[in-house]
């Protein structure tokens, strides 16, 4: 990916000397940003660092303090993102902005309806969906519910409604984030279409390997000030992830001693079957251990943990905790035996994003402060002991969980479940969307745990993840945990492989 | 973090500004205003929607909704005035009959209540679909058992019962001092219980809720049998006062019950309540009547147009100054 | 097609069967269409309604009453159409709504061949029912209002309670300011208190608040004057003032007859007008006169001496 070439070009759109203030807090100081014709540029940041900010300056959602934003040399001010849709630049959320209960096809053309006469005009609009998606090599149906789709198609059908706009500069926050390798190379294929017909597009990412992979430029951001804007071939990812965090990162992965060979087995899972999601899964769990799950979207992982912990029927099998067998109808009896589960879905389950931090952090462990009146000044305390503890970076107790970054929001989860002192603590999706130093902060909690004594258990599709925090990988397929990978075996070609159902047949036979 | 605290007090001012503000008008428009029976009249007013509005605010936390509360009542209290009439005839001590009327109006409240509850969690049929169900079968309840007029409590009975409205404490009429406990009792429950943290949760995200081990279900029925106690409380009250009871009792409570929560700032879709502005919103609502009765100036055929104008209006007041933090 | 003729016969059938119950042999069915019980006065209605048709079914054999109460008067017309094609009614008792939305439906009843019989309130149009038992609305106003100027001397203050906004309200009110024009009463105000007993209780509460002096209280329905009245017990200043109501409420003419010095008259305006006119549409098919025209209710007093005569122990009115 050469850029030489393009660096004579002028900017599509250009950030200049843009400051941002909320109140007394300044977010963005004094920064330069800009998209060329036909190149893709990479702004990386951790959580916090204005990221989120600066394309929302970029796309006319948020206007700037000072300084100003120039589209083909002109200075604009969007009064509202579709002014900033209609002049070419098209955001992609990271949390999607679609209209739930309506059809995949009634979505990719909200606003901007093709019509035939006074009417709508579907049989043009879906053939036209079907035209963007198969660009996608999406094989959703146009006329399904958008609700009813998994979170890839759903990032599927954001790109489809961007590209439906003809960008001329396309920003993307975060896009593969639940997408599938396979997902990803499309949507990576696409990206090079858009390129070649001369299209800027800003990508932010934590995944620095697909940045190093897609970018030609690459700007750093850090406490709201860029730190360099550099050709991508010209540094390592080693060196973004220095430049982002603005310090070493000397071992990225905490070591985390293996359980003894006496150790007591905590959870025991045999010939497990819940619902069409989970077909039959047996494994075991000892004291101090960290048990990996791989999987595809849709292998039955989150299924199967739900049905562990009591949050959906078992259909069929045995759980035993501590060698006894035990059939956990309700969270709250998972509270009683000392088992914790952290849902992947933050916002969606896991934080009550309008409620402050106290409240959150408390809401599963509440009857430890209550008898029967809350002792509101334990519940502080605990609070401040947690958020010390977990390293929480946030205004103050009373702020709105919906105002952490996603980093925080993980770590003040991670404090609201370790509340209730587990030995048990099933996380799935532990880092999904949050910065290189806050990963390298939960990867620790983690290490403390099992030092502690608990077992934990991590569901992730970061198979670098697995890798480097597991002792031992279950894979999942189709609904069956087809295997249990140790030592050497633990790779990302096994696990692919596992993973794919390529060796199913082999796996049960095993 | 003081500013957020300023924040959430300054939304706390916002009824009680309207209130203030209702209150100076009423003093401007009639000078008999600010006497000791009027004021005593709009406190002793209040207390029926005021006590019901109490249990509305869990309900209406929790992300439900009861359009059942005004038919309940009239139901209620039709079915107070018939087993306390039916008493006469067991025994003649009046006190003893009042009591068990009393007693049997809060049961019924209480199972009324779980019903609405459990048709809601147990059938997954939406709150606003079972409770209209509910409000028409109580207001034709109460209607056939009145044979479509209107339910007397005997005379006797009520010359002892009459006191628990009319008589005071301290100058404090009882209706006024029953809705200050409900008050109290629902505001300690709604913030300093782990029952009120998840009511509060549940109608912020059922999932959120499920997922920190709350049963949801559970939270929700109960929400509702809070309810049906307040209702069966607020009839208690509101026998006395006239003694009787007909299809036109206690007509639109729901609403105006509703529009008490709302004006005092609790979110009509759920995730947070307040019991103190829901206070402040029933006063509102009696005063809007009391100063429309106490002038000329403004055509009778109008005063809905003014409740409507005054409701929206302190409404925006307070969801302004709320804004204005932000 | 098919559907239209099917009407068609209906329609057909339904001419020949009013044509043939002139006889005295052949069954005759009478719908009665009322305001449902809503109200107290509505409610007695209702009663009196049902008591007549326990009453005129067991007096003849072949007599078929159907009573259809509707809560609004689009119901009310919707209630008309079902009593023609599917009850296929000889004869309609009627107590409007309201007389205007109503008229043209009767109209279409009457069309059908259908005796009718109008109760109360007048239809917009004359020449339709075949029978009217008229209410005397402005006499209701105009004999409370009599009776204050006469009882005050001329000379005294006095609040009006009014119902809900309707024609009937105004006419009351207009009968009641009209008796009192000229007298030398004053009306201090008058609010609407939509003839509930505990809207009632709150309106007269903030009269109290806002007058001191007030000498007569009139209320336009006898359930708000048992609301007013007992604001002014509480108040006490039961011997300042007195009340006149109206409808003819048990409670209120057993006041009356018990020498409640508050209550000392009410005015009749009867729910069991609707019984009156249910004998005379009966009478029609089972008696041999002619019975058709005009019969007007007055509005008078019921007083201490003759409260004894309206007086329905059963009634819930």
């Amino acid at each position: 990916m050469a850029s030489d070439p393009i660096a004579q070009d002028a900017p599509l759109l250009a950030a200049r000397r843009i400051t941002k203030s909320y109140g007394a807090v300044e977010v963005l100081h004094d920064v330069d940003f800009d998209v060329r014709p036909g190149e893709v540029h990479a702004l990386l940041g951790e959580n916090g660092a204005g990221k989120s900010t600066l394309v929302k300056i970029l796309s006319g959602f948020v206007q700037p303090t000072t300084g100003s934003v120039l589209l083909g040399g002109q200075p604009v001010s969007f009064a509202q993102m579709r002014e900033a849709e209609d002049a070419g630049i098209v955001l992609i959320h990271q949390d999607f902005n679609l209209a739930e209960l309506r059809s995949v096809e009634e979505n990719i053309f909200l606003g901007r309806e093709i019509t035939k006469g006074p009417f709508t005009d579907r049989t043009a609009m879906q053939a036209r969906a079907r035209e963007l998606l198969d660009r996608l090599n999406c094989a959703v149906a146009v006329t399904a519910r958008v609700r009813d789709l998994p979170v890839a198609d759903k990032q599927m059908i954001e790109i489809a409604k961007a590209t439906s706009r003809n960008a001329s500069v396309l920003i993307l926050d975060e896009p593969t984030a639940v997408l599938t390798k396979q997902e990803t190379d499309t949507l990576f294929a696409l990206l090079g279409r858009l390129k070649a017909a001369g299209v800027g597009i800003v990508y932010i990412s934590h995944k620095l390997a697909e940045v190093e992979l897609i970018a030609d430029r690459i700007t750093v951001l850090r406490d709201g000030e860029v730190i360099a804007t550099v050709p991508a071939h010209s540094i390592s990812q080693d060196d973004m992830a220095r430049m982002m965090v603005g310090r070493e990162l000397t071992d990225f992965y905490p070591h985390i001693a293996a359980p003894a060979e006496d150790a007591e087995v905590l959870l025991q899972v045999s010939e497990l079957a819940s619902g069409p999601e989970v077909l039959e899964a047996s494994f075991a769990l000892r004291r101090g251990e960290v048990l990996g799950f791989a999987g595809l979207q849709g292998a039955g992982r989150t299924a199967l943990m739900e049905a562990i912990v009591g949050l959906r029927p078992v259909s069929r099998g045995r759980v035993e905790l501590r060698g006894r067998p035990v059939s956990l109808r309700s969270l709250t009896e998972a509270k009683a035996a000392k088992l914790a589960y952290l849902t992947k879905d933050r916002k969606g389950k896991g934080l009550l994003l309008g409620s402050d931090l106290v409240r959150n952090f408390s809401l599963l462990a509440l009857d430890k402060f209550a008898t029967p009146f809350i002792d509101k000044r334990r519940e502080r305390a605990a609070f401040h002991r947690a958020a010390k503890r977990f390293d929480l970076r946030a205004a103050g107790p009373a702020m709105k969980a919906s105002s952490l970054s996603g980093g925080n929001q993980q770590k003040l989860l991670l404090a609201k479940v370790l509340e209730i002192e587990p030995e048990i603590i099933i996380i799935d999706e532990p880092t999904r969307g949050i910065d290189v130093g806050a990963k390298a902060q939960i990867y620790g909690f983690i290490a403390n745990l099992i030092a502690q004594g608990c077992a934990v258990i991590v569901l992730s599709s970061e198979l670098l993840e697995l890798i480097g925090l597991s002792h031992r990988v279950a894979v999942m397929h189709a609904g069956r945990l087809t295997a249990i990978l140790e030592g050497a075996a633990i790779n990302e070609e096994e696990i692919m492989r596992h993973a794919s159902g390529l060796t199913a047949a082999g796996a049960s036979a095993a | 973090m003081t500013l957020q605290g300023m924040k959430i007090d300054l939304k706390a001012v916002g009824p009680l500004a309207a209130l203030i503000v209702l209150m100076v008008l009423g003093t401007a428009i009639n000078d008999a205003f600010l006497s000791f029976g009027n004021l005593t009249n709009i406190l002793t007013r209040s207390a029926f929607i005021g006590i019901i509005a109490v249990g509305a605010t869990f309900v209406i936390s929790s992300g439900g909704i009861d359009l059942s509360v005004g038919s309940m009542a009239a139901f209620i209290a039709g079915a107070m005035i018939i087993v306390m009439n039916l008493l006469l005839g067991v025994t003649d001590q009046l006190l003893v009959i009042v009591v068990c009327g009393v007693a049997f109006g809060a049961v019924l409240g209480l199972v009324a209540g779980w019903l609405n509850g459990i048709l809601i969690t147990r059938g997954g049929i939406e709150a606003f679909i079972v409770t209209l169900g509910t409000m028409g079968v109580y207001r034709s309840l109460v209607t056939y058992l009145a044979d479509g007029g209107t339910l007397s409590l005997n005379f006797d009975v009520r010359s002892v019962y009459r006191p628990v409205y009319y008589d005071n404490l301290l100058g404090l009429p009882y209706p006024v001092l029953i809705l200050a406990l409900t008050a109290i009792v629902g505001y300690v429950v709604l913030n300093n219980t782990a029952y009120g943290r998840h009511v509060q949760s549940v109608g912020a995200s059922e999932d959120v809720a499920r997922y920190s081990a709350i049963n949801t279900d559970r939270v929700k029925v109960i929400a509702f049998m809070i309810q049906g106690v307040c209702v069966a409380l607020a009839t208690i009250v509101y026998v006395p006062r006239l003694g009787s009871a007909s299809s036109t009792t206690g007509l639109l409570w729901e609403l105006e019950a509703i529009a008490a929560v709302i004006i005092g700032g609790t979110l009509l879709k759920g995730g947070y309540g307040r019991i103190g502005g829901t206070i402040a919103g029933a006063l509102i609502l009696t005063l809007i009547g009391n100063i429309l009765n106490l002038t000329d100036a403004i055509s009778n055929y109008l005063n809905g147009a003014v409740q409507g104008v005054i409701i929206i209006a302190a409404v925006l007041l307070q969801r302004g100054m709320g804004r204005q933090q932000g | 097609m098919r559907l239209w003729n099917g009407t068609l016969a209906g329609v057909v059938a339904l001419g020949m069967a009013s044509v043939a119950t002139a006889s005295l042999a052949q069954d005759v069915k009478i719908g009665v269409s009322i305001p449902a019980a809503t109200h107290g006065w509505a409610g007695g209605l209702n009663w009196h309604a049902a008591e007549a048709k326990r009453r005129l079914e067991a007096q003849h054999e072949n007599l078929e009453i159907v009573i259809a109460a509707s809560g609004s008067a689009v119901e009310q017309a919707n209630a008309l159409e079902d009593l023609v094609s599917v009850q296929q009614i000889d004869a309609l008792v009627i107590l409007p709504f309201e007389s205007d939305p109503l008229t043209d439906p009767v109209k279409q009843v009457k069309a059908a061949g259908v005796f009718i019989t109008v109760v109360d309130r007048g239809l917009s149009e004359t020449g339709i029912e075949n029978i009217y038992v008229a209410g005397d609305n402005p006499g209701f106003g105009r004999s409370a209002g009599d009776y204050m100027v006469e009882k005050l001397g001329g000379e005294g203050k006095v609040v009006a309670l009014r119902g809900i906004p309707t024609v009937i309200d105004d006419q009351r009110m207009n009968g009641f300011t009209a008796a009192i024009d000229g007298s030398g009463l004053e009306l201090l105000g008058a609010e609407q208190a939509n003839w509930n007993r505990d809207k009632a209780f709150e309106v007269m509460q903030d009269f109290l608040t806002r007058f001191q002096d007030i000498d007569a209280v009139w209320a336009a329905d006898d359930d708000m004057a048992l609301g007013a009245l007992e604001a002014i017990r509480q108040a006490n200043r039961q011997g300042e003032m007195f009340l006149v109501g109206g409808g003819g409420m048990k409670q209120i003419v057993k006041g009356v007859a018990d020498g409640d010095e508050t209550i000392p008259v009410t005015v009749l305006y009867p729910p069991a007008m609707i019984a009156t006119a249910m004998d005379l549409t009966v009478a029609r098919f089972f008696s041999n006169g002619p019975v058709e025209g005009t019969f007007n209710l007055s509005s008078p007093l019921i007083t201490k001496e003759n409260a004894e005569a309206f007086y329905f122990e059963d009634s819930p009115y």
